[in-house]
């Protein structure tokens, strides 16, 4: 019980003091202090779930308002499920295109239906107009040649996404960001480690903790190379050495990505990354995502191991081809 | 002592006394039973870090002969080591029926081995390819991240009703401690992994008890006890060593081998004029 009214009354702290358009950390959540494992630093272990319906970029029209009222979330809300609902057929008043597109159900899709508990317009928190900021010319050229292969006919696996090649899952990023299912991370510590175990594809990210040398520059990874530190009872997380193979709205290879993970209640987790790339953005761009603890297990997804689509999909490229169709893109989201 | 080599020879003659032999003789010289690990902040015995297998098990866990290599290009290099047999007794005790489709497996491993297409390799391929993996101990639950294919799976620890709702590729593991042994209990296996690439299989009724033992600081004893209905006439062990990788700044890089294997299975779906 007396767990339970402070972390309401944490969640509800946390709640107002975010709405004032401060981007730090509310001032009243620093006297909370986490618990600590039994090595002495801030224990984050668990399953987190990381689902919200709050958009990553606000929509234009909310211009610089960072958070709404309650009546006004409310209604933002009940847009946001409405326009996710994919149970709406042709009958409801959208194209029978659109329906098509639709294709899975509602049943299979776990975005969640509550927006940030601060009401904010986009996860976004930095710049103030919650957008990602503007592409540079070579981020929008590679952009493009990306859009350009997904919305043909694809010619071979390499033309569709990461996520469909079962190469990473579609919101393990890194960063994480919350996506159609399955939007959970397990976090383990150990000493000398901390390692971020994410559903989508059962990829676990190993972070250590003590001053050893990052790997060298030509040394690159899909996931990036991992090393952390604590900040006072921050778990901050730098990853540097990506391919330039996987892109997070337009970074490229030599994104430097901070993720900084704060435990904010008994039940709560903040989850922020920054996003420094000057070769792909005009200038550096954050997002915060609240995390909530969770007693569900996450269970194996194996992709790879089932990923019949690859196959049908290229075959139902070639068999078009044969057939003399002309592919018309469709197959973007 | 003649007289000891007299006995032990004429105990050979029957399966259980075979394991008896093992037990007492490999077990007591090759390892110190009485090691005690240092303990996690937790008070466990301490497994956590990287380890890695040596030999030749991936490629058969009974015992084999060097062999030539499925791809001519690689000569030498990609030749198949001999080795000695991990399984204890030597042999895997199929049902003829079984062994018969071990044997096919087996002539046709390369376009039949899920591990070539990148597949998750199960419980124990997993332990024993040869790429390292780490251990990461939580009381609660215990992490086990394989290089190979980015492959992972968490072990509940202390929940032995914990029951897992379907089938996995890693299976379903629930661990204890015996002692200064991390016992692990996995079930829920898909029937589509191998324990190496010569054809040993196994079905869905597979069910596996592992134990990781420390024997000195940088040493695992890993055992295995494997039971299979479908397949085996009873139930079988394997046993090798695992190895911490002392390199320094040691970590465990990327194996993501989807990439790797889109060629071979996705290859003759390409268009023709590209790239």
């Amino acid at each position: 019980m007396t767990v339970r009214f402070a972390a309401a009354a944490c969640a509800a702290l946390f709640a107002t003091s975010l709405v004032g358009a401060d981007k730090s950390l509310p001032a009243g959540i620093q006297e909370w202090r986490p618990p600590v494992t039994a090595w002495g630093v801030p224990d984050l272990r668990g399953v987190w779930d990381f689902r919200t319906i709050t958009p990553l970029e606000r929509p234009v029209r909310f211009g610089e308002t960072g958070a709404l009222t309650e009546e006004q979330a409310s209604e933002f809300r009940d847009e946001e499920l409405s326009r996710r609902n994919k149970d709406r057929r042709a009958s409801d008043g959208i194209s029978a295109e659109q329906d098509v597109r639709n294709a899975y159900n509602q049943f299979w899709w776990d975005f969640g239906s509550e927006l940030t508990e601060d009401r904010r317009t986009s996860l976004i928190v930095e710049p103030p107009d919650g957008r990602i900021p503007a592409l540079t010319p070579d981020a929008r050229a590679r952009y493009k040649a990306i859009r350009d292969a997904r919305a043909r006919a694809p010619q071979g696996p390499e033309d569709r996404g990461v996520a469909e090649r079962c190469l990473l899952g579609f919101n393990a990023g890194p960063p994480y960001t919350p996506s159609a299912y399955n939007n959970n991370v397990h976090i383990f510590q150990t000493p000398g480690y901390a390692v971020l175990l994410i559903e989508m594809v059962n990829d676990a990210r190993i972070v250590p903790l003590d001053d050893r040398p990052r790997l060298p520059d030509h040394m690159r990874q899909w996931r990036g190379d991992a090393r952390g530190r604590w900040e006072g009872d921050t778990l901050v997380v730098e990853s540097r050495n990506f391919t330039g193979k996987t892109t997070h709205r337009g970074s490229g290879k030599d994104m430097i990505l901070t993720e900084r993970f704060t435990r904010v209640g008994p039940e709560r987790l903040v989850y922020e990354y920054m996003i420094d790339d000057p070769e792909s953005f005009a200038k550096p761009w954050k997002a915060q995502i609240p995390m909530k603890r969770t007693d569900q297990p996450m269970y194996e997804y194996a992709c790879h191991e089932g990923n019949y689509s690859m196959f049908t999909m290229l075959e139902g490229a070639r068999a078009g081809e044969r057939a003399g169709k002309v592919h018309t893109g469709s197959n973007l989201p | 002592m003649r007289h000891c080599l007299n006995a032990a020879l004429s105990a050979v003659r029957t399966y259980s006394s075979v394991i008896a032999l093992g037990l007492t003789l490999t077990a007591g010289a090759a390892w110190a039973q009485d090691y005690r690990a240092p303990l996690t902040p937790d008070g466990n015995p301490n497994l956590n870090g990287i380890w890695q297998a040596l030999g030749t098990a991936h490629w058969n866990v009974e015992g084999h002969s060097a062999e030539s290599g499925p791809v001519v290009e690689m000569g030498a290099l990609g030749a198949i080591p001999g080795g000695l047999a991990i399984v204890e007794g030597g042999k895997i005790p199929y049902r003829d029926e079984a062994l018969a489709k071990r044997d096919a497996n087996r002539q046709d491993w390369l376009a039949l081995d899920p591990a070539v297409k990148c597949y998750m390799p199960g419980v124990p391929r997993a332990t024993y390819m040869p790429f390292p993996f780490q251990i990461v101990q939580t009381p609660e639950h215990i992490l086990i991240a394989y290089e190979f294919a980015s492959a992972s799976r968490v072990i509940y620890m202390n929940r032995p009703d914990f029951e897992h709702p379907g089938d996995a590729w890693m299976g379903h593991s629930r661990g204890r401690w015996e002692g200064q042994t991390l016992v692990v209990e996995v079930t829920n296996h898909v029937p589509d992994t191998w324990f190496d690439s010569a054809g040993n299989f196994h079905t869905d009724a597979l069910r596996v008890v592992e134990r990781y033992t420390p024997t000195g600081p940088n040493h695992l004893l890993y055992e295995a006890e494997i039971e299979d209905e479908n397949v085996y006439t009873r139930p079988w062990k394997i046993k090798l060593p695992l190895y911490r990788r002392m390199d320094e700044n040691m970590q465990l890089l990327e194996f993501k081998c989807v990439e790797f294997v889109e060629e071979m299975m996705y290859g003759h779906l390409r268009k023709k004029d590209s790239e």
